[in-house]
Parts: C-alpha cells; structure tokens; sequence
C-alpha cells in the first residue's frame, strides 16, 4: 500500500536522525537482553539439576567438612544407590583470574552418579586407572587449550603441596567430557581421591575432610524420607549435616547473590526509561515535521486513521528494526561474553523468553512511542497543517 | 570575536521545551543509572578501606587471601602472640594481640534464603585493641567463657534470630543473642562470641588469625620478612587496613567495570538523542542562522553558541540525574563479597567523586552529542540558510 | 444536470476569532456557480476566498448555512464522510504547491489512487497519463526538490486531476511562479474545464490570471459584491464536451 511506503519513505527523510535513534535502540536492546541473561543465568543453576541426586553437606557453613567416616554410615540408609565423596579444590592455573572448579572425587562413582557427562576423548577406564589423572570438561579445552596426556598445574590456596608453599599440584589429562545437558557447567575438573588424600597426609598428617557427599537414589526411593534418615544420623554431632535435593544445593548459591538480580533488573529499567524517552523525542519530531504532509493526505481525502497509521508504523517500524537488531546483537556476541565471564556464570545463553520478553518490549515501545504524535496527527486541523512549514 | 549571547540559547531550550525536556529526562536516566552503580562501589569500598586500621596487624598463614582460609595451631598462634615484640603492651605488660576464629556459617534471611554470616569467636584481649570502635547500642557484651553472642546492627533485621534475646543454634550448640553493637567497618555484619566457646561449638582446634596491636614505629614489612621465616610457624603480617582493602578488590573492580560498561552503552544512546534533539533545533532555527551570519557572527560563534546549548542540555541532564540518585544514599543493601564469600550490608554512598564523574560524564555527553550540529549549523552559509525558509 | 452538480451556498456564516477577537470572515453568503465552468474568485485581503474555497472544499466547516457541492449537502456530513468524500469529488491546486516532498512526481500523483479500488497498476497507468497530460511523461522519477516551480505546481495539477473529480479547486495557483510558468498553469486549467468539463474555482489576486476564467466572482468582507460574465473562448467548446 502506498502509505507503507510513505512510511519508509519518511523513516529516510532524516537518514541521520533514524540511524541515531535505530542506533540507541539496538545498544539499549543489547544491554537489556544481557542484563536479563545474566539474572536468568544466576537463577537458572537450579533448573540443571537432577532429581535423583541428593548433596550431604555441613548444616554449619559452606566452608566445613564432613569426616571420611560419615560414608559408611550414610550408606548404610536404605534407597541410596551410589555416594562419591567430593572436595572443592579451589585452586587456579597460572594466574589467578584463571579460576575453574576443581573437585576431588571418587572417580568411577562420579561417573555413575553423573550422566550427564559423556566422555567423548580418553575413557573412563584411563581416568579410574592413572592415579594423577584427571576428567575435564570441553569448556576447559577450549580456553586453555589442553589435551589429552597433557599434565596440568594447578596452583593450590587452600591445600599446600607437601613440597612447600607455591608449589603446584600436577594432573594428567586422562578424559575429556561434554555436558549433555544444557546448564551442565563444562568448565570443571575431577581428579582422584586417593591422591588427594595421601598428598594432603604428607604435608599435614591428617586425611582430609569431605566437602559434599553426592549421592544417587536408587529409582522409586523417595527422596524426602532419604534426607530425613540422613540428617538423622548426625543430629546430636560432631558435625551436623543437611541433605538437600540438588536443585535446593544450586539455590542456596543463587541466594548469595542476594539483592544483585534486583540491582540488575533496576538498571534495566533506567536503560528503559533512558530508551523510551529518546523514542518518543525522535517520534515528537517526525510528527512535527510531516505536519503538513498529513495535512495534504487529509485534503486529497485520507482519514484522520490514515494520519494516525502513517506515524504509529514509523514508530513501530524503528522499534522493530533497532530491538531486532539489539536482540541479535546480544545472540551473536553471546559466546563472548559466556566466554568473558568463564565459570563465575556458567551457562550464559540467552533464552527464548528473553527474545520474546526484547519482542514484547519493542511493541510496546513502538505503540507507546507513536501515541503522541499519532494522536496529534489525527487531531491536525487539515487548513492550518496545510500552512505549516517545513 | 563576537559571540552569540547565551540568552539566545536559554530561551531556545524553553521555546522548545518539548525535546528539552525528553532529551534531559533521558539523559539524567543514563547518568543515574551510571552514579547509581559507582554510589554502590563506593559504599562498598569505602567501608573496608576508611575502617581499616594502619595500627593494627593481621596476622595469617602465608598464602592465605584472606581470614577464612588461613589457620594456625592453638600453640603456634599462641607463640605469635606471645612472644612478638612489635606488639604493643597494656598497662600490665601483657602483649595487645588476641587469637580470633572466624566462620562464614549456614544462615537464613529474614526475607528468605540462605546466606553465609561471619561468625568470629575472640579473645578479650580484641576489646582492648578495639577500644570503642565498637559500641553495644542494645543490651551487653558477652561474659567471656559463656554461650553468649552479640550482633552487628546491620545483620540484625536482615538475618533470622539475631535479635536480643533470640537463640543461635550454631552446629548442636545453643547460643544466647545478649548484645547488638555499632561500627563503621564490616564488622557491623559479623556475629561475634567467645573465641574458646566457638570453638568448641565448631567442633574445630585452632585460631584462623592473630590480630595485634603494633607498637609505635614498627616495620610491618619487616615483621612480615620475619614471621615468614619462623620455623616453628610461619605466618604473613599485613596491616588491617590493607587487608581490608584487599578484600574488595574483586568486587569493586566489577562494579566499577559495570558502571563503565553501563557508562559507554548507556553513553552512546544518550549521545544519539542528544545529537538528534539538536539537529532538530538547528533544522527548525536555519533562518535565524542565515540572520546571524548575515549579521556578521562568525561560523566559530555559531559553531560555539550551539555546542554551548547541547551542553547546557548535558548539564541539566547531570544535575537532574544527580537529583535522582541523591535519595539512595545511605539505603543498605547486602551482596555476597565473593573472596570471602560472606554477605556483606553496605549502603550506596553518594561521594563527590561519584557526583563529580556523574557531572563529567553529563558534559561529555553534550560535548559528544553537539559536535555534530554545531558543525553542521556552522557550516551553513547565509543565503543558503536564509533562503530555506 | 448543470444544477445538480453545481455549488450552492447558501446563509453560509463562517467566524474566527483570532487574538480575541471575532472576525466574520463569510456573513450569510448566498452563491450558486454552475457545473463545466472556471469561475474566478476575487476579492482583497481578508475578503474571505481562501474560507470560501476551503469550504467548498470541505476542509472546513461553516458555522451555520448550507453548502452544496456535486449535490451533497457537506455539513450533514461526518468527519470521515467529508474524507471520502474529497477523495471522490474534489481535487485541490495550492499555491505553495504541497507535494510529498519524499515521494517522486509518480508516487504523488498515485497517493489519491491509494484511497480507491484500484489495482496497483490501473494506479499507475493513470498517474502516467495524467501526468502526460500536464506534460511531465519524461519526469515520473523526479523529486519535488528535483522539479521547478512551474512543473511542480503542474505535478500537483495532475495529482488534482487523476482521481477524475468534478471540481477543481485552485488557491493562487500562480502566485509562486513566474509569468511563463503561471501560463502554463493557466492554460492547463483552461483545457481541463474544456476539453474534460471539470468545473473550476480558482482563488487570484492577479487580474492577468483571472482573464482565464468564463466567469469572476467577487467578495469583499466576506459578502458577494457581483458575478461578471467575461467573454469566453471556450464557452462553446465547453457545451460541446458536455
């Protein structure tokens, strides 16, 4: 219809003014969509979970282990299939910005527990068997490089080598991993715990305590009356523990983020604001300048509707074309920053209710934006939009 | 050179109130959101570094970031404080420096969540380093030896069971709230008990850290050199104040990367609108241009006379988004610090560095959105502009 | 026939008021012009041409009065009817021309296309001839920036013409334009009255303009002082179209 075209047309009247504002809407768009990504990511730990893993860990805090000896006794509750005991390292490869998870495990329990790994270079017998050897996942390769038969150094800040201070501990490659998965971080290592536990003992003396228990229900346990047998057993100490499915273990890390996802959605809505009001300043002028081109249409015969369409489709158009490209821009460059933000978010991505909640936006930028001027246009006394200027 | 006078562009911006406005409004967002980021850092940053004491020395095991990860033996931290004669003395000769424990522990939010809370067990001799830096504002001390706590005001109405009063099930132990206390650095989020009692409910052995008051004049660093060598326990010495400090170094250096982010996106959206507001003025003033070239104003002075009002419109952008944020300052809020991943209370502080970028950044903006049509106005020539009318 | 398609005004009252001040721009006005001729509409300043024809038009409204066009009594009219209405019946000439100044000569005359049942092409083929016919067939491309003023306001002719109305409405059509671009003007509404049998109402204040028409109507203060009959060339051809 030859109004869309007047549309388009009008958009390049002022080639300058629609690049600008196009312009502020696609970084706006972008900056929104990776906002939200972010919130999402950090809620969206949970939703990788599985419901036939269970997580014992210290009722007392984050930072305390359990005795080697709660194995045995956890073991012994009837529905558990499988337990593998688990150590966070926490160390970093060179420098220390080159930070990853690395856990101490029982290897060949770990893979039984955990599917979700598929090994696609090495084997798992080459895990279970080299005592140095260790599982990493492809995110790892992928950033550092490594490869299979490859030794690792890994600089330790909470278990010193028995050599001495600055000395790092060394792994061999033995398997690679890929999250089948979706939010399966593949940023991790796993390493024996044997020989986790005699380096620890030659440097202190003392066996090491146990961070998490993991463990895997047999299929139709009920889990609820699982974690009640186990939190039991330790009720009265030394150490008391808490058993929790492993989405509710993944949530108490999305606690800690505390007010952080209300801080990111607060800016997301200046960045709004802030996009909003350039829109309607660039719509207030289009209108103003098409003044008397809607006068004209009105006289050849077009409708006070005609005059509100023309300047509402500009509006919505804009919108459109800059929140697709923000949204596309936040797609493309979505490996980047996954990558920039390593394993402090693991599992970047952009979601599908992101680009639809970026489309729900654009519209209603595109209605809200276009009102006043439409409704301006419309109301245009044809004579004195005839001697409007320019 | 004659330049044009400024009243010429105060008037323009309210004749065409309508742009003015948004474009101001829109920019003062922008600015807002950028302070509002750096008024956080700040707050953040400025409670551990403004807190942190140059007198005091914090004593850890070499290697250890930060108090969490370090340990000693009971004997080892004992013979630290002991026997270190850097450390200043009471009135009794006995050294100032006490054994402390410390615990991020399992804790619930009012509000709902888990969260980790530092829990510090400490000797008396901590008071007497302390002095009045902390202030019981409700109820008492704890007595030394007893299953008593006191609580930082900050945590009292954030955490569940922290008022005077409650009980504190720390693992099986059964601790009585009988204090909240008040100070200006982080510990005002910390819950705080005996060190041996602590301990004991902990089910651990030995101290995290040894804190210490130095003597007048001491060399931390060659303190540090020495401790390190010791044989029978090494241990690095830093002064509170750059422990603190270093403690926020991650978190600050992410907000700050924030605000910057925020500040160049944000930034290029609000130069765009700037830049459009003012191409717009100039469009619709073309042949007031053309009557003050022809009036002999030279292009400089046009170009000067509208960078000048993309400018102005900078400036009341800044000021107003200044306005905007002014009403954070002091609200609290709390974070995970990811080196100690502890929760952390602190409070947006609207500091003049904060209200001196948010300031700079509005003029940039109208500098780097004027440019352009000021340019283009400049470049008009009289006919030309006169002959558009 | 002539009397049905003609325009009658009747008691037609208009008023604005400007600065607070009324001014009766039209005072009870009674006016019959008949269909097929080019009438002349002149008066000085503030007489009330420019109100008359945007009336006729229906741009405006009177604020008491009957005004009759092509046998439509307009202010029974609703605001979209009046919209159809022009689409249908009337075609307007500007003096400051008034083109799209995005669109090309083409696309100009192909707007008021847009408001009929037309298909794409039909619309184009159209604008193609009427543009022909005021003599701009090798500019169809052009931009109004692109044209001179004679040929603009000749594009804007053809706009008038090509959704085929029975009436013609012109204000100062030649009063941006030099002597050989208002000829040509002048001569191009003299062959659509003609050789098509539009009828034609042309505001003037240029007594060399006002020669073109068969008829001039003059209005002072917003009364009619007179309908003079001048000697028409085409006044015979004019009954043979029709």
């Amino acid at each position: 219809m030859d109004l869309l075209r007047l549309v388009w047309r009008n958009l390049w009247r002022r080639k300058l003014r629609t690049f600008l504002t196009v312009g502020s809407l696609v970084v706006a768009f972008f900056l929104l969509c990776t906002l939200r990504t972010l919130v999402t990511t950090i809620q969206s730990g949970a939703d990788a979970a599985s419901a036939s893993r269970l997580i014992v860990q210290s009722a007392v805090s984050l930072f305390v282990d359990l005795p080697q000896s709660y194995q045995t006794k956890i073991q012994s509750v009837p529905g558990i299939e499988g337990i593998s005991k688990w150590q966070w390292f926490g160390g970093y490869y060179q420098e220390e910005r080159n930070r990853f998870a690395q856990f101490a495990v029982d290897p060949a329990e770990t893979l039984e527990i955990y599917p979700e790994m598929q090994i696609t270079e090495g084997s798992a017998e080459a895990f279970e068997k080299q005592r140095r050897g260790a599982l990493i996942g492809t995110g790892l390769v992928e950033k550092y490089g490594w490869k299979l038969g490859d030794t690792v150094p890994i600089l330790p800040e909470l278990f010193p080598h028995p050599d001495g201070p600055g000395i790092a501990w060394e792994f061999e490659v033995a398997a690679i991993y890929e999250p089948t998965a979706r939010n399966f971080d593949p940023n991790m290592m796993m390493f024996h715990w044997d020989y986790f536990e005699d380096t620890v003992k030659a440097g202190s003396g003392e066996a090491p305590g146990v961070g998490t228990y993991i463990l895997a229900l047999e299929p139709g346990a009920d889990p609820t009356a699982v974690m009640g047998r186990v939190d039991a057993l330790f009720e009265n100490g030394p150490q008391r523990v808490q058993t929790t499915s492993e989405s509710e273990f993944q949530k108490q890390f999305v606690s800690m983020f505390g007010n952080v996802p209300f801080f990111v959605s607060a800016i997301g809505g200046g960045v709004l604001i802030a996009i909003l009001l350039a829109v309607v300043n660039t719509m207030l002028m289009a209108g103003r300048e098409q003044t008397r081109d809607i006068g004209i249409l009105k006289a050849l015969g077009f409708t006070d509707g005609d005059a509100v369409k023309l300047l509402a489709l500009q509006s919505m158009l804009i919108c459109l074309v800059g929140a697709g490209l923000g949204l596309l821009l936040a797609q493309v460059t979505e490996p980047g920053i996954a990558g920039a933000l390593g394993s402090m978010f693991p599992g970047y991505a952009v979601t599908s209710s992101t680009y639809a909640l970026g489309a729900v936006v654009a519209v209603g930028l595109g209605l809200f934006a276009g009102i006043a001027p439409a409704w301006r246009a419309a109301r245009l006394d044809t004579v004195q939009a005839l001697s409007a200027k320019d | 050179m004659k330049l044009v006078p400024l009243s010429y562009n105060l008037r323009s911006l309210i004749v065409r109130r309508g742009p003015t406005l948004l474009t101001v409004l829109g920019i003062a967002a922008t600015v807002a959101t950028v302070a509002g980021v750096l008024a956080l850092q700040q707050g953040f940053a400025t409670l551990y570094a403004e807190n942190g004491r140059a007198d005091l020395a914090v004593v850890m095991r070499p290697g250890a970031t930060s108090e969490g990860v370090s340990s000693f033996t009971r004997e080892g931290a004992l013979r630290i404080a002991k026997s270190t004669p850097e450390f200043a003395v009471d009135a009794n000769g006995a050294p100032l420096a006490s054994l402390e424990c410390f615990l991020a522990v399992r804790r619930y939010r009012v509000d709902g969540g888990e969260t980790n809370v530092p829990l510090r067990g400490v000797q008396p001799a901590t008071f007497a380093i302390r002095g009045d830096e902390l202030r019981m504002s409700e109820g008492r001390n704890f007595v030394a030896g007893t299953d008593e706590v006191i609580v930082g005001r900050s945590i009292t109405d954030r955490i569940n069971n922290c008022h005077v009063g409650d009980v504190l099930t720390i693992n099986v132990t059964p601790f009585k709230v009988v204090g909240v206390f008040e100070c200006d650095g982080p510990f005002e989020s910390e819950i705080w008990g005996d060190f041996d009692r602590m301990l004991s409910a902990l089910d651990r052995f030995g101290p995290n850290r040894v804190l210490g008051k130095l003597a007048e004049g001491t060399d931390v660093q060659a303190l540090d050199a020495r401790l390190r060598e010791s044989r029978e326990t090494p241990a690095a010495v830093t002064t509170e104040r750059d422990y603190l400090t270093a403690q926020t170094e991650v978190l600050s250096a992410i907000l700050v990367f924030l605000g910057a982010f925020l500040g160049l996106i944000m930034g290029v959206a609000a130069v765009f609108t700037a830049t459009n507001t003012m191409l717009s003025a100039i469009a619709s003033r073309t042949p007031e241009i053309g009557i003050l070239l022809s009036t002999g104003f030279r292009p400089l002075s046009i170009f000067l006379s509208f960078l000048f009002e993309a400018v102005l419109l900078g400036l009341l952008g800044g000021v107003l988004g200044a306005l905007l944020v002014l009403p954070l300052n002091g609200i609290q809020t709390g974070t995970t610090n990811f080196q100690t991943f502890t929760e952390v209370a602190f409070g947006f502080r609207i500091t003049a560095p904060v209200l001196l970028t948010a300031i700079g950044f509005s003029l940039a903006l109208g500098v780097i959105g004027g440019t352009l049509p000021a340019l283009r106005a400049a470049r008009m020539t009289p006919t030309e502009a006169l002959r558009r009318q | 026939m002539s009397q049905q398609n003609g325009i009658q005004l009747r008691q037609v009252t208009k008023t604005y008021t400007r600065g607070g001040e009324t001014l009766r721009v039209l005072d009870e006005l009674d006016l019959a012009m008949e269909a097929g001729h080019f009438y002349a509409l002149m008066g000085p300043s503030g007489s009330g041409k420019t109100t008359l024809l945007n009336l006729i038009g229906a741009l405006d409204r009177p604020d008491s009065g009957e005004v009759i066009v092509a046998g439509e009594d307009l202010a029974r009219l609703s605001r979209s009817e009046l919209s159809d209405w022009r689409a249908g019946n009337v075609g307007f000439v500007f003096q400051g021309f008034n083109l799209i100044p995005v669109l090309s000569a083409l696309e100009n005359v192909m707007l008021p296309l847009a408001l009929t049942p037309l298909s794409k092409k039909e619309r184009r083929e159209r604008a193609e001839f009427a543009l022909d016919l005021v003599g701009l067939g090798d500019r169809l491309g052009h931009r109004p920036t692109q044209l001179s003023g004679g040929q603009e306001q000749r594009c804007a002719i053809a706009r008038a013409v090509v959704t085929d109305p029975t009436v013609i409405l012109a204000d100062e059509p030649t009063g941006d334009l030099d002597r050989d671009s208002a000829d040509q003007v002048l001569e191009l509404l003299r062959r659509l009255n003609a050789e098509l049998g539009k009828t034609i109402l042309m505001v003037t204040h240029d007594p060399h303009a006002a020669e073109s028409a068969q008829r001039v109507v003059r209005l002072d203060k917003g009364r009619l002082i007179g309908i003079e009959q001048r000697e028409p060339a085409a006044a015979s051809m004019t009954e043979g179209a029709s």
